[in-house]
């Protein structure tokens, strides 16, 4: 009786740690988005609607094009293409300095996605300032499948 | 006016009230009126049931969209078999399932025992209430709602845009990744499953009450009964994540399929306790109830985790108003099982047993119980927190930079623990103790050695992910355990099952020999599942994804590290071609191909109109040629008429007419090689071939340098409600599975991704073998050793 009671504190014990630790951990390392931003494969995005508003005034200001993500939390594919497609060092660049982003909740911004049909995660859909839709990027791409993408919409949206 | 559906619903709800009522009279009084009445309306009750799930399954069946349930996953030209599994296909459907499979252990209930003893009785009153509860649940969102209630119709009734007698002509459909025949089996697995996990838990509620004994023997059958059917819908479920969804492995810790693993965990758990428990009355006397009541919670727990949109999983397909409800019946149960627990064990305390040292069966097993109670904590931890983060903090986390390393590294080190007890249990021989406190204790060094093995990258977290930098300390102390590590164990497990196995083998008596082979075979299968998850996981071999231009069919493309696809032929067809197109109409692709078959003849198509030319042939007649296109070619039609035909690009129609080759028009100055001549009252407004599931099918060869390793068909699947992939799965003897994933046509180029993934039969195996292993205890009514 008293091995069972000794083996059961200190697992409870264990547990309790393993909980605390974990919660925190999350906390400060996993926080993918908060109230105004999301932070998907170390890219800092403007979030949900309001985002979006927020970003098409930025992008008149500084004549810049919106690329818009679509993630979900469970998307199998998601997790990678962040941190393959949209991490990749040169798609990664281009996107930070000369995009405005804002990314999309599925499971939470689902009215938007309705607006914009899209049904699924990942997808990417590139705007211009004035919310006029260039480009529809669907499903997990490669880097080098939407590099040039991203290269040209940049080019069209600086030269008008 | 109530639905019928519906009213069937509360008569069984006021059935199962004078049910209660009877067993509760008896527990004072005999009343002999009311003792009468029990069994014959707990039978009733289920009956009712049974009914008004017919009732549903034929208003799926005849596509009924009076009723919103029907209309939202079903439609008309959905083949018959996914009309029946529509029925499950939300929570609306599956709540009546429940609660039916809940009323049908009732009425087992009430048969096998006739409520002569107290435990019976009293085992009943809980599941009536359960079932009760279960009913509200399910009319306050009922199947039978009425489309006419759905808030949008009604908006549009008040303003006057609808009937108020509005049926909608054609469903919603079922979900494009639903249209398959896992989407058949899994739900209805799984919700046996939770419903039979009720009577276990009311005996054990009862027994924690009032000392009732027996309450194990009771359950016993429908816990193995629901751990046999969780078990198998959760691996339906990994199956058809492989097969379907094109994960490329089966596990991947979503919330969903995570959920249901919980309570999996600590009905296996209860098993345990259970075994020991039978034995001896003292032993596990708290554990073996709380573990059978937790289950039971735990059951709960995932029905709102499946149902809500709040674990964002991939498997949100409805969204809940009845989740309150849930955790209402959960803080209850939770509650009643805590009360009932500690007040045991303030009574079991005075019981002063003999300290025999830490070494013996019991602790071992409850070393064991302790190791599945923290998998299911680690489990139910990591989908639960960031939900609850969300809820409180409006924050969204991810429990690690990828969902799954989270699970698998907190899980793996206790299940290289569970496999040592496991190894040492199953072959203890209290006569040889130390010897085999001995080979424990090598076990236990060479898997301590072995996780500092250094190889290529075969690590509980995979080194050349681009996460691995971003994982915390923790994260990477564990994650740098080479996988190896399990194989001691492992190995272990094997050995000391087969010892096991060998034993009962020489037994006489033929029961405990059924059984004993029956435990051995589970336990086997728990070695082959852990090998074929650990192998697949850590070798799967993945391509980059390739666009292969489909001009290229025929040749063979190489796709990198030696590797190569051959693209044999594409097609595209329409899901419901084969079940429900009307007599009569052709594909315009088929009329091209065997122009023979239908020239003079009267032929019907249908499709979408793609152009529209209208010449005056002779005075006070008009020739229309229209472009019809049916997804599979383009076919010109004429029809003549006193005036210009009003007919416009996009418009849908259904053709008939005759058809004739080589016509020469002086009008449009054109030969159409082939034409339909049709008149405007065989002009049907409406397509009959609803291309609503259009399926694009690639069949593929693939090839390692210049040898075929594998050949097959992988499917895309296209609908209004969403997409889904079907891979090309290639499995072969040495459980090498090539498996590629085909995302879709686009711009004339299919994109493919291939993949080598090894050791998937292994788990298969071991899934059979959990089945196989647990009918035969089941087959073997054993009777309690202390009488």
């Amino acid at each position: 009786m008293r091995t069972k009671k000794l083996v059961s504190i200190i697992v409870l014990v264990l547990i309790l740690i393993f909980a605390y630790f974990s919660y925190n951990t999350a906390l400060s390392n996993f926080t993918l988005s908060d109230k105004t931003s999301s932070y998907l494969g170390g890219i800092k995005f403007h979030r949900a609607a309001a985002g979006l508003e927020e970003g098409f005034q930025i992008a008149q200001q500084e004549n810049k094009p919106v690329m818009m993500y679509f993630w979900a939390i469970w998307c199998q594919y998601c997790a990678r293409f962040q941190t393959d497609t949209l991490g990749n060092t040169q798609v990664k660049k281009i996107l930070e300095e000369d995009y405005v982003l804002v990314a999309m909740d599925l499971d939470v911004d689902r009215e938007v996605a309705q607006q914009y049909g899209v049904s699924y995660p990942p997808y990417l859909v590139f705007m211009d300032q004035n919310g006029k839709v260039l480009q529809r990027v669907p499903g997990a791409v490669e880097a080098d499948y939407l590099l040039p993408i991203v290269t040209k919409i940049r080019d069209d949206v600086r030269r008008k | 006016m109530i639905p019928l559906g519906d009213t069937l619903l509360y008569a069984s709800l006021a059935v199962s009230v004078i049910a209660i009522v009877g067993l509760l009279a008896r527990e004072f009084k005999d009343i002999e009126l009311l003792n009468k009445l029990i069994t014959p309306t707990i039978m009733l009750g289920a009956g009712l049931l049974t009914v008004s799930y017919l009732l549903l399954t034929y208003y799926f069946v005849y596509s009924d969209f009076t009723y919103d349930y029907v209309w939202q996953y079903s439609s008309a030209d959905l083949p018959l078999i996914y009309k029946i599994s529509g029925t499950w296909a939300g929570q609306q459907g599956t709540y009546l399932l429940w609660v039916l499979i809940v009323y049908l252990s009732a009425a087992w209930l009430a048969w096998t025992t006739g409520h002569k003893t107290a435990l019976s009785r009293r085992t009943q009153i809980i599941t009536l209430v359960t079932g009760i509860f279960l009913i509200i649940i399910t009319l306050v969102q009922s199947p039978f709602k009425l489309i006419i209630q759905r808030p949008e119709v009604v908006d549009m009734i008040a303003k006057g845009t609808l009937p108020l007698d509005f049926v909608p002509a054609e469903g919603n459909g079922l979900n494009a990744l639903l249209v398959n025949f896992w989407m058949t089996v899994h739900p209805p697995l799984m919700f046996i499953g939770y419903a039979t996990m009720t009577i276990p838990f009311a005996a054990a509620i009862v027994y924690l009450l009032t000392k009732e004994d027996g309450w194990e023997e009771l359950g016993r059958q429908w816990a193995r009964f629901t751990w046999l059917f969780l078990g198998m819908g959760i691996a339906v479920g990994g199956v058809w994540a492989y097969l379907v969804l094109g994960w490329g492995g089966f596990w991947a810790w979503d919330p969903v399929e995570t959920a249901s693993f919980i309570p999996w965990l600590t009905l296996t758990a209860f098993l345990h306790a259970a075994a020991l428990h039978r034995k001896n009355k003292t032993t596990f006397a708290i554990a073996a109830p709380i573990l059978a009541a937790v289950s039971f919670i735990l059951v709960l727990y995932a029905a709102i985790v499946v149902r809500s949109g709040l674990f964002n999983s991939v498997h949100a397909f409805g969204d809940s108003s009845t989740g309150t409800l849930l955790l209402v019946f959960i803080g209850i149960t939770t509650l009643v099982s805590i009360v009932l627990g500690l007040r045991r064990y303030f009574e079991e305390t005075d019981i002063v047993e003999e300290d025999r040292g830490f070494w013996n069966k019991t602790n071992i097993f409850y070393v064991t119980l302790l190791l599945f109670v923290v998998l299911t904590f680690i489990s139910l931890w990591g989908i639960s927190f960031p939900a609850f983060i969300q809820l409180t903090q409006g924050l969204k986390v991810g429990v690690a930079s990828d969902t799954k390393n989270f699970f698998n590294i907190w899980s793996y080190p206790f299940t290289i623990i569970l496999l040592l007890a496991l190894g040492f249990c199953l072959n203890y021989n209290e006569k040889q103790k130390e010897e085999q406190k001995k080979t424990l204790f090598i076990v236990i060094g060479l898997s301590i050695i072995t996780m500092f093995l250094r190889t290529e990258n075969f690590y509980v977290l995979d080194h050349t992910s681009p996460f691995w930098v971003r994982e915390p300390a923790i994260y990477k102390m564990i994650g740098n355990i080479s996988v190896i590590s399990i194989f001691p164990s492992m190995i272990y497990a094997a050995w000391s099952t087969i010892q096991r196995l060998t034993d009962y083998l020489h037994i006489k008596s033929i029961r405990p020999k059924i059984k004993g082979i029956g435990i051995a075979i589970v336990h086997f299968g728990i070695v082959f599942i852990l090998l074929g998850a650990i192998i697949s996981s850590n070798f799967t071999q993945s391509m980059e994804t390739v666009n292969i231009p489909l001009v290229s069919k025929g040749e063979l493309v190489g796709i990198g590290n030696g590797y190569g696809i051959k693209i044999i032929d594409f097609s595209t067809r329409s899901l419901s071609e084969t079940a429900n197109i009307p007599k009569g109409v052709a594909r315009i692709s088929e009329i091209f191909n065997n122009p023979e078959n239908y020239v003079s003849t009267d032929v019907k198509i249908s499709g979408k109109v793609k152009n529209v030319s209208i010449v005056l042939s002779s005075p006070g007649t008009y020739t229309t040629y229209i472009l019809m296109d049916d997804g599979t070619e383009n076919l010109w039609v004429a029809a003549q008429a006193n005036e210009p035909l009003n007919y416009q690009e996009g418009m849908e129609f259904t053709i008939g007419g005759f058809l004739m080759t080589n016509f020469r028009s002086n009008s449009t100055n054109t030969t159409y090689p082939l034409i339909l001549f049709s008149t405007p009252e065989q002009i049907i407004q409406g397509t009959a071939a609803a291309g609503k599931y259009q399926v694009q099918s690639v069949q593929l060869e693939v090839y390692q340098g210049n040898s075929k390793i594998g050949s097959g068909v992988a499917e895309y699947l296209n609908s209004e409600s969403g997409s889904g992939t079907f891979p090309l799965v290639d499995s072969s003897i040495t459980g090498t599975d090539i498996y590629v994933i085909f995302q879709g046509l686009g711009g004339g180029t299919v994109p493919l991704s291939l993949k080598i993934i090894p050791a998937v039969n292994f788990a298969w195996i071991g899934i059979v073998l959990f089945a196989l292993g647990i009918i035969l205890i089941m087959a073997v009514r054993s009777k309690p050793k202390n009488e």
